[in-house]
């Protein structure tokens, strides 16, 4: 089957990218270093195409019910105008995916989930939504979406679309819906844009300042802030509860998956938790992780940290922060340690 | 284009050597081997006294998306490591032929054939 390719395929190409098969599409993983992208974007403003990624609206009188009923957060806590981070589950409480709804008006909410789960999303959305008065619309290949992060993001949005969104917060602008949002930890917004103007608004930005940034340098900055990566951190098997993101959760609503989570709540159970390298190495997903020479799972993420310079992972475990571990690479045995997440402290989010 | 300096002897793995003046051979990779794995941020090296045999992977070397074999040039034995990758393994790629030099090897016998900076640049296309 062709792979997928978002409307900015042509600029990447020019731009000497390095594309990668990711989830049905051919995307640029890095444009010239995956570390200089990443430091660009934690010390300057970056630009990633992230147009693989969903866009299903769902709109209706019966739009809010319905996404509270489908996630783990209740929407009438959302304003219109504002963004939240929550989980889809099953009827066990097993994440289907990991997304951001906005509110774009009382009746208008935008769902962005992962490219490789965005036709099960919309699956599961369609199945569900009989029973509420409420439609769902994909515009997944007529928008695209360019992620602008970093620092001097906010200042460069101001200069070039004469725009301030606040974090969480979501604004149209014009034909361009532009969320506060990202998957970096850095300042910065997302833009929703019709396909056909992508490749102006890019090139607008980039020769604003903004580095392009593949999904290399995407993928160590969220591992760095500790933020889960759909297929990787969890892959249908795991629940909200696991995952160490019960903040997503709104106990005071009813919604699919509720009573399996409520169950699992302050029981025992493996969650996912930091692992910071303190020999050198660069941990990989599915290397083992012991304790005690005990083999407790593998890495389900792994990467040397840019900023840090110091090997991190993430890994399902019963034990706490600052239990020491050894991660086993290529049969050499690399001593660290559990720690809090985020591995990257401060920033905006 | 990748540089390919005169001076040096090339490998079809993407090494270069440099005969010094007792005997020995620096090592390192190619300017173009430094560019296709981009971003160095580990090098795990063997260690001085090691034997290695032509063809044995004698070190590692890890970007961030993969890692990558070094395979031993020669059969021999490891005189020194450049310990200065430990700390920055980026010199690799930002000077592949100078600082980001990777080990010394002592010959042990024959010396395989290598390729001269011709041949090497012919074969990189």
């Amino acid at each position: 089957m062709a792979l997928l390719r978002t409307p900015l395929h042509g600029r990447h190409i020019a731009a000497g990218a390095t594309l990668v098969e990711f989830a049905g599409w051919e995307m640029p993983i890095q444009y010239t270093s995956i570390v200089k992208e990443h430091l660009a974007v934690r010390s300057a403003v970056g630009l990633f195409d992230v147009s693989h990624m969903g866009e299903l609206f769902v709109t209706g009188p019966g739009a809010m019910d319905f996404l509270s009923y489908v996630t783990t957060w209740d929407m009438q806590r959302l304003a219109p105008g504002g963004c939240r981070y929550c989980h889809l589950l099953d009827e066990q409480g097993r994440i289907i995916d990991d997304t951001i709804v906005s509110r774009l008006e009382e009746e208008v909410f935008l769902l962005v989930p992962n490219a490789a789960t965005t036709a099960r999303v919309r699956d599961w959305l369609t199945h569900h939504l009989a029973d509420f008065e409420a439609a769902l619309t994909d515009r997944t290949t007529d928008l695209a979406c360019l992620a602008l992060q970093g620092p001097d993001a906010p200042a460069l949005l101001a200069a070039e679309l004469d725009l301030t969104v606040a974090p969480f917060k979501v604004v149209r602008h014009g034909d361009i819906i532009v969320s506060g949002t990202g998957y970096t930890g850095e300042p910065g917004c997302e833009l929703f844009v019709p396909a056909h103007r992508a490749g102006e608004v890019w090139e607008r930005l980039v020769a604003a300042g903004a580095v392009p940034v593949g999904l290399g340098a995407r993928d160590t900055l969220r591992l760095e802030k500790g933020y889960l990566l759909s297929g990787q951190d969890f892959d249908g098997t795991q629940t909200t509860l696991e995952t160490g993101y019960g903040w997503v959760v709104d106990w005071e609503h009813d919604f699919i998956g509720r009573e399996a989570l409520a169950a699992q709540r302050g029981g025992d159970y493996a969650r996912l938790r930091g692992v910071q390298l303190d020999d050198r190495g660069v941990p990989r997903p599915g290397c083992r992780v012991l304790i005690d020479d005990e083999p407790v799972g593998p890495l389900t993420s792994g990467t040397l940290s840019p900023m840090l310079k110091r090997g991190i992972g993430l890994a399902y475990l019963t034990a706490g922060p600052e239990t020491g571990v050894v991660v086993e690479m290529r049969g050499k045995l690399l001593r660290g340690r559990i720690v809090r997440l985020p591995f990257l402290k401060g920033g905006s989010s | 284009m990748s540089e390919v300096p005169e001076q040096l002897k090339y490998t079809a793995e993407h090494e270069w050597l440099l005969p010094l003046d007792d005997g020995d051979y620096r090592m390192g990779i190619t300017d173009h081997a430094q560019h296709e794995l981009s971003d160095i941020v580990y090098v795990e090296l063997p260690e001085v006294g090691d034997t290695v045999t032509l063809g044995d992977t004698m070190a590692v070397a890890e970007s961030v998306k993969a890692a990558s074999d070094i395979y031993a040039p020669l059969t021999g034995e490891i005189v020194a490591v450049n310990e200065k990758l430990e700390e920055s393994p980026e010199l690799v790629n930002e000077s592949p032929y100078e600082l980001g030099w990777m080990v010394v090897l002592r010959p042990a016998g024959e010396l395989p054939a290598l390729l001269d900076a011709a041949t090497y640049r012919a074969q990189l296309g």
